[in-house]
């Protein structure tokens, strides 16, 4: 190699290690649960997805700001996305939903309020209509 | 009327039908963008076209997008992408090497086969309105209350035709490179021995050499990146090849009223497999061959030999191996996938596409830098351009590849805005248009028409690229998903945007079909399709 593209080289090495460093680190917030505390959750929530519905525990799931919540979603057919989101559509999380499979995360809801679910992995040309508004209310 | 030799005829060929289908995915990514700037906008054309259909019902403009969306890759891809490569390196692989294509019959048999196998899987989703997205995620393509049974099996005929085709070209190709018109000739291990770097590596252990082998030490450097990339090619065929057969026993079955157990097989082991074999596209051999033809050219256009040709061979060998694991990229949102593959494949062996794709940008602009002052033809000024949607596209890629950040961006805009299209439009769309630049006039020796309409169809198609993906990037930050339609207009704004990128999009597409058009006169594009004696019945000679 010549001089300057060992430079280069240097350059792209740092670069990785600074990016991959941040983004695993609690810097990003979830990071510290999802990747290096692993917390036992306070609730369990059960989530069932079959023939494009989405089937809440209740008509509005009620969890603490504050504690671990695991979310457990399950699918009798085919592969869906379990997908939380702020009213104004800004994501918060989400997870693909297997068939077959328990698809499990847990989160931690920092400030009161409520989310919507929507259904983030394409099932079918019904797929748009997988929504519940304010499906999950964060009281303090 | 340009007389030019058989071989550059199908060349030629292969790119004009490469570009028939790149307006037609590029038509019906304009009226999708249309579906979601304006909801509601196309219900006259699509009622007017139901009319054709040869359903019972009328079928929902939801059902309608997605069909469209469904075929819309696979016409891109297969169809434009792949059509323009089989003709770029029919033509350059027997002129690098200096030997004839070693079974030339096979090249009319890939250009109907490609052609039809494209034209089938576009009409499944046109008329039989098949709907299961490129992804095919099981068990959906094969769950019938959702997707039509008839498209399901028409897809999967037509997939099956085009592995089928993409594995016989590679044949040829390998057969072209190994065959015994050179003084040395290969078996097909030693060739595969070779591009894994085994002889390299036995001789720095100190181990006897199993030779002769291919030296890729002196091989063109072109020729190498298309013998590694096609390896990964070969397995993308097979791997889709075995999808596409999954999913068509289980339409047959269907279709003969004894239907079969979809949870027969794990819906998560089929994704890894699946994405796995289609990653060696999308991972593996775009970026190989991308990396071969920047090679390739820019030596040429610019008159000086590439900069650190030893060290990108061993690129390119990297490119190799490291396309062989990173297909859990496409997983991390699964968290039933294991975290070990999630971090390993998903995240960490990823980032060595970040070293190979740094260090072959590296190579191409310092051969240009070094070669000041240039000229800056059309060919290299879309060769820079490609260059930069590399950049953009692959650190896009990049930042979702990304435990952590996956998690907010995984299914939204950000992935098929940023990362994917820019890399299709501007990396790899600019990088086929550069080869058209340079074949046109090496095959006919008729020089590129208008420099302005080269001036507009690069400054709109960059340009246009840039706004689509910038609004659809976004829109996919503030929770857009992708392959979603919004009743409640919540996006809008951002697709209205996004759709007069595409527009300008379009703009620079026709100026570039009028400026080759204009170039090589409407006897020879003729020439192409009919035969010779059609256009000059006084000419007396007979197509070739």
């Amino acid at each position: 190699m010549d001089r300057e593209e060992r430079i280069w080289f240097g350059v792209l090495i740092v670069v990785a290690l600074v990016f991959n460093v941040v983004t695993l680190s609690p810097l990003v917030p979830w990071q510290k649960w999802l990747l290096w505390s692993r917390p036992t959750p306070d609730e369990r929530v059960s989530i069932a997805f079959e023939n494009y519905e989405i089937r809440l525990p209740a008509e509005k799931i009620e969890i603490r700001a504050g504690e671990f919540v695991e979310f457990v979603a399950t699918s009798r057919d085919v592969t869906y996305g379990f997908g939380v989101f702020r009213p104004d559509g800004a994501m918060v999380f989400q997870m693909q939903v297997i068939p077959g499979h328990e698809n499990k995360i847990v989160w931690k809801f920092d400030a009161p309020g409520t989310y919507d679910v929507r259904s983030t992995e394409y099932s079918g040309p019904r797929h748009p209509e997988m929504f519940i508004e304010n499906a999950i209310q964060v009281i303090p | 009327m340009t007389r030019i030799g058989w071989l550059e005829k199908w060349t030629l060929r292969f790119a004009v039908v490469g570009l028939v289908f790149l307006a037609m995915a590029g038509f019906e990514g304009v009226l999708m963008r249309t579906d979601l700037a304006a909801p509601g906008a196309l219900g006259g054309m699509e009622a007017a076209l139901n009319r054709i259909r040869p359903v019972a019902y009328e079928p929902t403009p939801a059902e309608l997008f997605y069909g469209m969306l469904t075929v819309h890759p696979v016409v891109g891809i297969y169809g434009f992408a792949y059509m323009c490569v089989m003709g770029a390196f029919y033509f350059l692989v027997p002129f690098l090497l200096k030997k004839e294509i070693r079974h030339k019959r096979l090249v009319p048999v890939n250009f109907w086969l490609q052609t039809g196998g494209v034209l089938t899987c576009w009409l499944s989703g046109f008329f039989g309105l098949f709907n299961s997205l490129y992804t095919l995620y099981w068990p959906l393509p094969v769950s019938y209350d959702r997707v039509p049974l008839a498209g399901s099996i028409a897809f999967t005929v037509g997939a099956a035709v085009i592995m089928v085709n993409v594995l016989l070209f590679a044949f040829n190709i390998f057969s072209t490179v190994l065959s015994q018109s050179n003084p040395h000739s290969y078996s097909f291990g030693q060739f595969l021995s070779s591009a894994f770097g085994i002889p390299r590596l036995r001789r720095w252990l100190g181990l006897k050499d199993d030779g002769p082998n291919p030296n890729y030490e002196e091989l063109p450097v072109f020729i190498v990146a298309v013998g590694r990339g096609s390896i990964d090619t070969v397995i993308n065929a097979i791997v889709l090849l075995s999808a596409g057969a999954l999913i068509l026993v289980y339409g047959l079955a269907a279709l003969f009223k004894a239907p079969l157990d979809p949870r027969a097989i794990d819906a998560l082991v089929y994704k890894n497999w699946f994405w796995w074999g289609l990653d060696m596209v999308a991972d593996g051999n775009v970026l190989m061959y991308t990396a071969g033809v920047w090679y390739l050219l820019i030596p040429l256009l610019v008159g000086r030999k590439l900069y650190g040709e030893a060290v990108v061979r061993t690129v390119i060998l990297a490119d190799l191996l490291i396309s062989l694991g990173v297909w859990s990229h496409h997983l991390l949102g699964d968290r039933a996938q294991p975290l070990v593959m999630r971090l390993l494949s998903g995240q960490f062996i990823t980032w060595g596409e970040f070293f190979t794709m740094g260090l072959t940008i590296f190579t191409s602009l310092m051969t240009i830098w070094l070669a000041r002052p240039v000229k800056f033809t059309p060919a290299l000024k879309f060769i820079l351009g490609s260059i930069f949607g590399f950049v953009i596209g692959g650190t896009a890629g990049l930042i979702q590849a990304n435990v952590g950040l996956n998690l907010v961006l995984h299914n939204t805009q950000w992935v098929i805005g940023p990362h994917a299209h820019v890399l299709l439009l501007v990396g790899l769309g600019m990088l086929l248009f550069a080869v058209i630049y340079v074949l046109i006039p090496m095959l006919t020796s008729l020089d590129i028409r208008s420099q302005r309409l080269v001036n507009v169809h690069f400054w709109a198609w960059l340009v246009g690229a840039l706004i689509m993906t910038y609004a659809m990037g976004l829109a996919g930050s503030r929770g857009m998903l992708r392959r979603m339609l919004y009743e409640n207009g919540l996006y809008q704004p951002y697709m209205q945007v996004a759709l007069l990128g595409a527009l300008l999009l379009a703009v620079g597409f026709v100026a570039f079909l009028v400026n080759v058009v204009g170039t090589l006169g409407w006897a020879n594009v003729l020439s192409l399709v009919v035969p010779e004696r059609w256009l000059r019945p006084q000419s007396g000679r007979a197509e070739t």
